[in-house]
């Protein structure tokens, strides 16, 4: 008994081993989002290029899609859509919303929806455009609700609007795999 | 050529590592005094060589040699030949072989002071040190060397200094940390000396002591400059933030206070020595936890450096072997060992002992509170965070019970105290605690029940308890005048370091309590009023420096209308980095600070500005370094280098078998 | 050095105008609990940071979710919640109690009993054993010294 007493401190020490050895292979920025399993949050957003248009969360509602959080000025978003366009070549539904950076007043930043939808016209023309169409977030509200941190972050929303899965980062071809499956079982049903 | 060098030195000091882990060792089993004598020429040639090498990095960094891949991503030409030094130590690569200096100039030490340590018992210590540098050695040249060449490409301007990094603070800092973090090695490897003889008596932690105190002062200094630092540069006015890499170095302060506690009684009553060993591989085992968290980028942090997993992985197999191993060892070899010293439940010893309890739960705390996210997510249970809400809730409950302790501790006798002696000096310390929390807080108008009047008390009652003990012994020596010289450099380090504690409490609870802030946005001839200052905001000008632009504040203050000082704050630009750095400009007393920095520019045109009022938060610095300087005043007591005279000089022979406890089961 | 002066002079003369905050509250008690909030909330996006010391766009834009949850009147339970909703658990730095997070509390709490009754169970298997001449001592050193003063003293009184 006095013995195994000693062995406690070597016993305590492999138990935390083993987490340190996983923890090594997890990356601590990823966290889950508390939205999955939710009902994606109410909006009313213009469409980004055509801003008399407004989308409501209802209207998404039909068949499954990737809501994918982007911007021009974010190299990553960049990098991926023309991955992201393959997908939709694929027949794969991705909604765009787009993520507008606060602009200083004080410096005499103004929003300027022209120059935007020029630019991403470009940036889409030149990288590929993966998306039915893109929602226009000018004060991030939805982005907010939607416990979003940066650009590109991803939500796979169900046809009953539920939202299924959440990506951090840019989407790939090393890391599709898991997403597209969730995609599948949610396009069979 | 002068980095391939370097580079070499550090091969070599690879192979005398090698050497070092390997012959006093086997030496010390087959009883080969030869072997054992080539302890001390190694380590010492191990520290000149690495030493050495340090040298070169820093030539490469002086001389700007950007075909060194980390001269290139550290520094640049603008940068001042100062930080350029200490650039060479900003990088993960670089501040690897910055701990391998120090932990070989550990060893080097310990060849050198422990001459009259037998002969065995130092071939088992520095075998033990040469198997760690061994394992720094080799991983600071395989797995991150800081001498690789990026040849034939090279850039023509580095990416320069991280503007973090580019303080004071950054020059004094991570030397003294890492000589703190590193010199627990040396009570490790005492222990394990220990371990591998079974021989455990008073002496044993005699002769570990002073190391562990030189260690602990360091680590004292390195973590009380690094608050102090992050205070001056973070520009957010805080002194402590709970990040990752602060914990790590917090839990081996804790848990090496709690060794030098508890090794006070292992001298002095030759028992806690099972308790004894365990701390003394706990608190390097921490250190070197500390280097797996800090490197591995398992933990996220504001300080980490850049991460890679197979470094993490090398850290870990490492960390496997040196504290599994000597856990292991412990288990096996500690069970046999029984002390027979008696106490009563009133005495120095249990006093002690709930020292340790507070200072381990401590511990505790902080680890669960920086692994425990880990933990949580890694079994699938999501994400959480941890931070001061937590620690602060935690560490009110356990500083209370712990400053009441530490006000008693001294003056009890170990063995047996019967409580009426001790009645009336303690009813006149915490009379005059209770005078002076009071009576201060009273006349400065902010007495209310908070934390601040419950901090005052505290530290009244440890600093007031801490006087009057000394005042007594002092007195029971034959009065003040021939009693300061009689009294011994360890009570008073004692004494001096409880005070430091004393002034820590206060400065904690004070600035936490009544510290007061505001975000201003101010305009040129602006005034802002904070708790009886006026600050007005006399100019902005833009700046120039060396390797930065930005904008400078002159603020003038005054209190009822005298002038107090006029303040200069600066925003820094490092346009290489990209990174902007806020300079706060900071007015001392040793009552109060006044900081403030400035913020972004705004329309008007007029700046955002945070000003801060901080009673007392020079006390947390103060106290932290008053305990160090009571570390370095017992470190200077005779006794221990007269130990080292009275130590024989070579054990018998048959004593070169390892043998079980020394000690009889029952005396 | 000299336009810094003149500077002053200049300025010295100006008439002076408050500062505005920020942020302004009318309630000082909203103001406190705005502090505390941003001082307890986590950025998401940082390395590891508090809203209040983070400049990250996420942070910002929860800054302001936070000051306008305050001036409606919410409570700290409430804006929390309502973060915690958005963001998780990740975004408060006092984790929730709760059974996987119980522990937290737990372990620390065991330690101290634990070893407050280990310290007690040795104590009464030593009180079987121990005997009655427990003399009382200091550091072994120092009372050698104290007794030397003792005996000196008690011969200095002494006529001789």
């Amino acid at each position: 008994m006095r013995k195994l007493l000693f062995f406690i401190p070597f016993a305590l020490f492999i138990g935390l081993s083993m987490f340190l050895f996983s923890g090594l292979f997890s990356d601590p920025r990823q966290h889950g989002s508390a939205l999955v399993q939710r009902q994606l949050p109410q909006f009313q957003l213009p469409d980004l290029m055509q801003p008399e248009k407004r989308w409501t969360a209802d209207e998404l509602k039909g068949e499954p899609y990737f809501l994918n959080v982007w911007g021009t000025w974010c190299p990553t978003c960049n990098a991926e859509l023309a991955f992201l366009t393959q997908l939709r070549q694929q027949g794969v539904r991705i909604v765009g919303l787009y993520y507008v950076q606060p602009l200083d007043a004080a410096f005499g930043e103004t929003f300027d929806l022209k120059a935007l939808q020029q630019d991403v016209q470009q940036k889409l023309a030149e990288q590929g455009d993966p998306y039915q169409f893109n929602l226009l977030d000018e004060h991030r509200t939805l982005i907010f609700d939607l416990g979003v941190s940066g650009a590109p972050e991803t939500f796979l929303v169900d046809a009953d609007g539920v939202i299924r899965a959440h990506h951090v980062g840019d989407i790939n071809p090393q890391n599709w795999s898991a997403l597209a499956e969730a995609y599948q079982q949610l396009v069979r049903k | 050529m002068i980095p391939e060098i370097g580079q070499l030195a550090l091969t070599f000091a690879l192979a005398l590592s090698l050497l070092l882990a390997v012959v006093p060792l086997y030496g010390s089993f087959v009883a080969n005094q030869r072997a054992l004598l080539l302890a001390k020429p190694l380590a010492i040639g191990m520290f000149v060589l690495s030493a050495f090498a340090m040298g070169c990095l820093i030539y490469a960094f002086l001389h700007s040699d950007f075909t060194v891949i980390n001269v290139a991503s550290n520094s640049s030409t603008t940068l001042p030949w100062y930080f350029k030094m200490t650039a060479s130590f900003g990088s993960h690569e670089g501040s690897m072989l910055l701990w391998v200096s120090m932990l070989t100039l550990w060893t080097a030490l310990v060849a050198l002071f422990s001459k009259s340590l037998p002969l065995l018992m130092q071939g088992r210590i520095l075998g033990v040190l040469g198997l760690i540098c061994l394992g720094f050695i080799a991983f600071s040249l395989f797995m991150s060397n800081p001498f690789a060449r990026s040849l034939p490409f090279y850039p023509v301007e580095g990416r320069d200094l991280n503007p973090l990094l580019q303080d004071f603070g950054m020059i004094v800092h991570p030397p003294l940390l890492y000589l703190g973090y590193v010199g627990f090695a040396v009570t490790f490897a005492f222990a394990i000396a220990a371990l591998i003889g079974g021989k455990f008596d008073s002496t044993w932690a005699r002769w570990a002591r002073p190391w562990t105190l030189a260690a602990w002062m360091f680590l004292t200094m390195g973590i009380m400059l690094g608050s102090w630092w992050a205070y001056n540069e973070l520009g957010w006015g805080g002194w402590w933030f709970w990040d990752p890499v602060e914990n790590a170095s917090f839990m081996p302060w804790l848990v090496g206070t709690a060794l030098l506690h508890s090794l006070a009684v292992t001298e002095k009553r030759g028992t806690f020595k099972s308790w004894t060993v365990l701390l003394a591989i706990a608190a390097f085992s921490l250190s070197l936890m500390g280097a797996f968290l800090v490197r591995s980028g398992v933990l996220v942090s504001v300080h980490s450096f850049a991460t890679d997993p197979s470094r993490g992985l090398y850290l870990l197999v490492f960390l496997l072997l040196v504290v599994g191993g000597s856990l292991f060892l412990y288990a096996l070899r500690m069970n046999a060992v029984r002390s027979q010293a008696r106490y009563q439940l009133f005495s120095r010893e249990v006093l002690l002992w709930g020292n340790n309890v507070f200072l381990l739960t401590a511990t505790l705390v902080v680890f669960l509170g920086t692994m425990y996210p880990l933990f949580h997510k890694e079994l699938g249970l999501g994400s959480i965070s941890i931070g001061e809400p937590f620690f602060n809730q935690m560490f009110f409950y356990l500083a209370i019970p712990f400053s009441l302790l530490l006000g008693m501790g001294p003056w009890v006798r170990w063995k047996q105290q019967t409580l009426p002696p001790l009645l009336k000096p303690l009813t006149l310390v915490a009379l005059a605690a209770l005078t002076l929390a009071l009576g201060y807080l009273t006349l400065t108008q902010q007495l209310a029940a908070n934390l601040a009047l419950l901090g005052m008390l505290l530290g009244a009652w440890v600093g007031m308890s801490a006087i009057g003990e000394v005042w007594q012994r002092m007195q029971q020596l034959g009065g003040i005048s021939t009693g300061f010289g009689r009294l011994q450099a360890s009570h008073w380090g004692m004494t001096i370091a409880h005070i430091g504690f004393a002034v820590l409490v206060i400065g904690v609870a004070m600035t936490k309590t009544l510290s007061i802030e505001t975000d201003v946005r101010m305009k040129i001839g602006d005034t802002a009023a904070l708790g009886g200052y006026e600050f007005k905001l006399l100019d902005v000008y833009e700046l120039k420096g060396a390797n930065y632009g930005g904008q400078a504040a002159e603020i003038a203050v005054t209190e009822q209308g005298q002038p107090i000082a006029q303040l200069h704050a600066e925003k820094r630009f490092y346009p290489i980095q990209k990174t902007v750095m806020t300079e706060a400009a900071v007015h001392a007393r040793l009552s109060r600070d006044l900081f403030v920095a400035l913020g972004e520019e705004i329309a008007g045109p007029s700046w955002s500005v945070r000003v801060y009022v901080k009673p007392f938060v020079r006390w947390i610095w103060l106290g932290g370094l008053l305990m160090a300087l009571g570390g370095l005043i017992a470190l200077l007591d005779k006794r221990y280098r007269r130990s080292f005279v009275a130590a024989p000089l070579q054990e018998p022979e048959q004593t070169l078998e390892p043998q079980q406890s020394q000690e009889p089961a029952n005396a | 050095m000299r336009i810094v002066m003149l500077l002053l002079c200049f300025f010295a003369t100006l008439p002076t105008l408050a500062a505005e905050e920020i942020l302004p509250f009318a309630d000082p008690k909203q103001q406190a609990l705005f502090r505390e909030l941003t001082h307890e909330l986590r950025c998401p996006k940082c390395q590891n940071q508090n809203i209040a010391d983070s400049n990250a766009v996420v942070a910002v834009d929860m800054r302001k979710k936070t000051y306008e949850l305050v001036q409606q009147g919410q409570d700290k339970t409430q804006v929390i919640e309502y973060m915690k909703l958005r963001y998780g658990d990740f975004v408060h730095y006092q984790p929730p109690l709760q059974l996987s997070t119980i522990w937290l509390w737990l372990l620390p709490a065991l330690l101290v009993l634990g070893m407050g009754l280990y310290v007690l169970r040795k104590n009464n298997q030593q009180q079987m054993l121990v005997n009655d001449d427990v003399s009382s001592e200091l550091d072994a050193e120092l009372q050698a010294m104290i007794d030397e003063v003792a005996v000196k003293a008690s011969a200095g009184d002494k006529p001789v």
